[in-house]
């Protein structure tokens, strides 16, 4: 055999090894050193992970009435495409032909949408069962129509409880957290943007479950096993302490007018009914409120969006004369009995003319009476037996000029100026002791907000000293602390909000069987006509609930207030005899 | 030669040998084809395989009369086969205009004749008449005269199966054609400048490929024509010789281009993807991805018989055919991956024994060719299932299920044994 010819067997076979040897590396590499990254892709491969959501808790009244839960509903929409085709033909003319709508504004609904970057487009939002049969069986003709599924939010009873339940809103860009293995916010997804929706966000939405499903290589779910997965953990429901009933007769009581209402359980401190007027429909919120709307609710000069249980804040006027009375007899400068000199519809103090609200005058009063007609000549008197902070420090008792805590986003403090906020505010000896006479009628710097004033009426009404707003009935009942003052003084200050009822300012809140206790006021605000409020608690003798009702620059407190109250503690009384009748 | 070499070259080409390892491929595509064919296994009782069962009993068939088939050549004189080859050349390339001519056009491509339930693809069998037929022509006048015009001759006998099967189009099969007439015109002995001159001209078309498509600047090619030049100047090439070879690496150089403008777009994108594999994450890249991840996640001992996921549900394509051997990857590991690969390797280094030791010119011709084609459609088939070469359609012998090419392949493997008999045992 030739030299050459065993050359060439040498080169072929030496070819023929490096590429087996070449082949064989590479598997090695592949099979035993990258296996865990290769097992890993394959996994990846053949494993999806789908995203349950959790569904969001109920919110309840008192008596377990749903007041917002989840509906699942079906928008029909089209993809975006949409609205560069025309012609008779398209998809979106025949929606508008089938179902008879507004071609001009669902334009431009849809041209609204797509520039909020919708994946679609929503053209009937909630359809109706045979809108959907229609869409689903002419689908052939319509392309580029689709049918969206969600469980929505809905707000049960409307605007009635906006302000107390709040709303939710599509979650933003910045509120989803990037957290990778179970991210609670994906887009589009909702939570609570405002009242109980807001502030019990954490517990109302649950946790989201991530299932791992086995597909094959065209996505079919393989069998019915899901490999691994998060549990799904629903929100809890959170049942609030007001009742649907109370709410409403007292949105009925309050009418269109503007102002607030709110009533609580003396006892307990549970909010049973809360009127912020005017109000809004949370419905509008859940998928998105159009700007229409939107600016409709925000060039209303009522200030639809202001709770104003919480965040309006006014001057308390003669209702404050509860706080003056009890500061002044703790201090012992004021008996029960004390009379001053005699009103005759003025008082002057330095070089100043304070007026009484009576421009005739009450004549002889006592302090008892001086109550009972909310003399302020007397209060201007009293007023100046007592120091600007004994002041301060009795309304603070009675939980004015405070957070109320109750568990709702942007509540306001108010202002209860004490002779530092004087000092602070108007500078030191800027200000003259005159301020106490403005004090002591609920005037001048005092601003509160109408759920202080309850507060205020119940912890009287009960002596407890720490009666705070509940709002869910999973809070704690609150302690019992007495009031730090006489029992005898307080029993006294009842007895005089009873008169007031019976012969005094308030006689129009009084009731055919029930002893109403009350106190009138007749707020002066430098924007326009005075505040009417009305504050009281009933049954007299042993209180139970406490009621404030306010109308903005509506006047008398005694002549517009009052009669709500009456109304309204009336069902309040037939409502708790139904149910101690039902027991 | 001691008595030990001459019996292991003995073994490495005894028929024993050489229809052992048939047998045991044949065992291992059946087994292969049955778990591609069977739904997956385990949990997933419920998803079917995506490949029909009645796959694995055609093969079946077909390996019958593989054997069938083998044993008849291996029976077969030599003699006849070196006789008829230009008429069995001739006949093949009139199936092969015929085929552009008449097949019916399946997927883009005309590769196959339907007879009856039976398809067949000439293509493959063209392999085997190339093999006979460049066998002849090396064989003719020995290792005396000039080689330069059988050489020639070669070319263009090959060049002519090339052009046909390229317009089909089938890229690989062409691929094989080309790289058996390389290995028989190297055992056919070729002087250095005319390996040379054969060579450079191809690796001028590469280079020129790269520079035109892969990073779009010229320097690679330009770089390659300088160096050439200077190897020329130092290997003394006389002026006229150097001048025509120069001249003819340009030529392909350009040439290549024009070639590559001839390739479907999916073969360029194959191509492409190669070179760049994130090009193309769900398209051309996407066999190669999923056949990668199906060997890897094999592991040394795989997932186990007819456990395989990537198989089982479907993410591997052409797991039937060309891409059977991520099915073995995946399901029996590295272990399983090997001993196929060491059956592939004895029969190769069999095949180059007999080739080696044949007493005939034409005989040996005749085995290299057909250690050409085992060696090529092995290396490169597992070369492209491992993420090594870019997608080619390319069976892997015996395994892929297809009759014409387990046919061919069986043929083949009686030829050798029909050499190697007359080799060792007479």
């Amino acid at each position: 055999m030739a030299d050459k010819q065993i050359i060439k067997v040498r080169i072929v076979r030496f070819i023929i090894i490096i590429s087996f040897l070449v082949v064989t590396v590479n598997l090695f590499r592949l099979q035993i050193l990258q296996n865990e990254y290769y097992k890993n892709k394959s996994l990846d491969n053949r494993q999806i992970s789908k995203r349950v959501k959790a569904p969001r808790g109920r919110i309840f009244d008192r008596d377990g009435v749903v007041l917002a839960d989840n509906q699942f509903t079906s928008d029909i929409t089209v993809g975006h495409k949409c609205l560069t085709i025309g012609g008779p033909d398209s998809t979106l003319t025949r929606l508008i032909d089938w179902f008879s709508l507004d071609e001009e504004k669902i334009y431009e609904s849809l041209i609204r949408q797509q520039k909020s970057n919708r994946p679609y487009l929503t053209v009937i939002y909630n359809a109706s069962m045979s809108e959907l049969i229609t869409v689903k069986e002419k689908a052939r003709e319509i392309p580029l129509a689709s049918v969206q599924s969600e469980a929505r939010r809905r707000y049960v009873y409307g605007d009635m409880f906006a302000h107390i339940v709040g709303y939710v809103g599509e979650v933003r860009q910045n509120e989803i957290d990037l957290v990778p293995e179970n991210p609670i916010y994906v887009s589009r997804d909702h939570i609570g943007r405002y009242g109980v929706e807001a502030t019990f966000e954490e517990q109302l939405r649950g946790q989201p479950g991530q299932y791992l499903y086995e597909v094959d290589s065209s996505g079919r779910v393989v069998g019915h096993k899901s490999v691994e997965w998060y549990p799904v953990l629903p929100g809890q429901d959170v049942q609030l302490t007001m009742s649907v009933e109370l709410q409403q007769s007292l949105s009925e009581v309050m009418a269109a007018r503007q102002g607030c209402a709110v009533a609580i359980d003396v006892n307990s401190g549970d909010l049973l009914a809360a009127v912020s007027n005017p109000g809004f429909d949370p419905n509008m919120f859940v998928s998105g409120i159009s700007s229409l709307d939107w600016e409709r609710l925000m060039g209303n000069p009522g200030h639809p969006f202001m709770n104003r249980l919480i965040q309006g804040t006014y001057p308390p006027g003669s209702p404050y004369k509860i706080v003056t009375s009890l500061c002044a007899l703790s201090s012992g400068s004021v008996t029960r009995d004390t009379s001053f000199k005699p009103c005759a519809g003025s008082y002057y103090y330095g070089d100043r003319s304070f007026g009484c609200w009576n421009r005739s005058g009450h004549g002889d009063v006592n302090h008892t009476t001086a109550l009972v007609h909310s003399c302020d000549v007397f209060y201007y008197q009293a007023g100046l037996t007592i120091s600007l902070d004994s002041l301060h420090d009795t309304a603070i008792i009675l939980g004015l000029g405070q957070l109320t805590g109750i568990p709702l986003n942007s509540e306001v403090a108010g202002n209860i100026p004490s002779s530092k906020w004087y000092d602070s505010h108007f500078g030191e000896n800027k200000w003259t002791r005159g301020v106490i006479l403005n004090n002591a009628i609920g005037q001048g710097e005092i601003l509160v907000t109408p759920l202080q004033m309850a507060i205020m009426t119940a912890r009287v009404a009960s002596s407890n000293a720490v009666l705070s707003p509940r709002l869910t009935t999973s809070d704690p009942l609150p302690e019992n602390e007495l009031l730090p003052f006489s029992s005898e003084d307080i029993k006294w200050v009842r007895t005089a909000m009873t008169k007031v009822v019976d012969i005094g300012t308030g006689t129009k809140a009084k009731l055919a069987e029930i002893n109403v206790a009350g106190k009138t006021g007749t707020a002066q605000t430098p924007h326009g006509e005075d505040h009417a409020w009305f504050v009281c608690f009933a049954p007299a003798e042993d209180p139970e609930i406490a009621l404030v009702v306010l109308l903005e620059h509506a006047g008398h407190g005694g002549a517009v207030c009052a009669p709500v109250a009456a109304n309204w503690l009336t069902y309040y009384f037939d409502w708790k005899n139904d149910r101690m009748a039902a027991k | 030669m001691g008595w030990d070499k001459q019996y292991t070259s003995r073994f490495f080409g005894s028929k024993t040998v050489l229809f052992s390892i048939f047998a045991g491929l044949c065992f291992y595509s059946l087994a292969t084809l049955w778990s591609v064919t069977e739904g997956i296994s385990g949990p997933y009782n419920v998803v079917s395989s995506g490949i029909p069962k009645i796959l694995f009993w055609k093969q079946l068939i077909w390996v019958m009369i593989g054997w069938i088939i083998a044993i008849a050549a291996y029976k077969f004189p030599l003699q006849l086969l070196e006789e008829t080859a230009p008429i069995l050349y001739m006949v093949m390339s009139l199936v092969l205009v015929a085929i552009l001519l008449f097949a019916p056009e399946v997927a883009g491509a005309r590769r196959w004749f339907f007879i009856g339930p039976v398809s067949v693809q000439p293509s493959e069998f063209a392999k085997i008449v190339l093999i006979l037929m460049l066998a002849r022509l090396f064989s003719r006048d020995g290792n005396m005269g000039n080689k330069v015009i059988p050489v020639a001759i070669s070319f263009l006998i090959s060049g002519l199966y090339v052009a046909l099967i390229l317009n089909e189009p089938d890229l690989g099969t062409s691929l094989v054609i080309v790289a058996i007439w390389v290995m028989m015109v190297f055992w056919y002995g070729l002087s250095g400048i005319l390996l040379v001159c054969v060579s450079t001209p191809v690796l001028s078309a590469i280079f020129s490929f790269y520079s035109e498509n892969v990073i779009h600047q010229p320097w690679p090619w330009a770089v390659f024509i300088l160096l050439l030049i200077g190897f020329l100047y130092f290997a003394r090439f006389g002026l006229l010789e150097s001048s025509l070879l120069l001249f003819s690496n340009i030529i392909t150089g350009i040439g290549a281009s024009f070639f590559w403008d001839k390739l479907k777009l999916y073969q360029q994108e194959r191509i492409l993807t190669f070179f760049e594999p994130q090009r193309d994450m769900y398209g051309a890249g996407y066999q190669a991805y999923q056949s990668k991840v199906a060997i890897g996640s094999g592991g040394l001992f795989g997932t186990g018989f007819l456990n395989g996921t990537q198989k089982g549900l479907a993410f591997l394509p052409e797991r039937e055919t060309d891409f059977i051997f991520s099915v073995v990857g995946e399901e029996l590991g590295f272990v399983g991956a090997m001993l196929l690969i060491t059956m592939f390797f004895v029969l190769i280094i069999s095949g180059l024994n007999i080739a080696k030791n044949a007493r005939k010119p034409f005989s040996s011709m005749l085995a290299i060719g057909i250690v050409a084609f085992f060696a090529f459609h092995v290396v490169v088939n597992i070369s492209i299932t491992s993420g090594l070469a870019p997608v080619t359609g390319l069976p892997l012998p015996f395994m892929s299920y297809g009759g014409s090419h387990i046919l061919v392949s069986s043929m083949m493997i009686g030829l050798l044994a029909n050499v190697g008999s007359r080799t060792f045992e007479n």
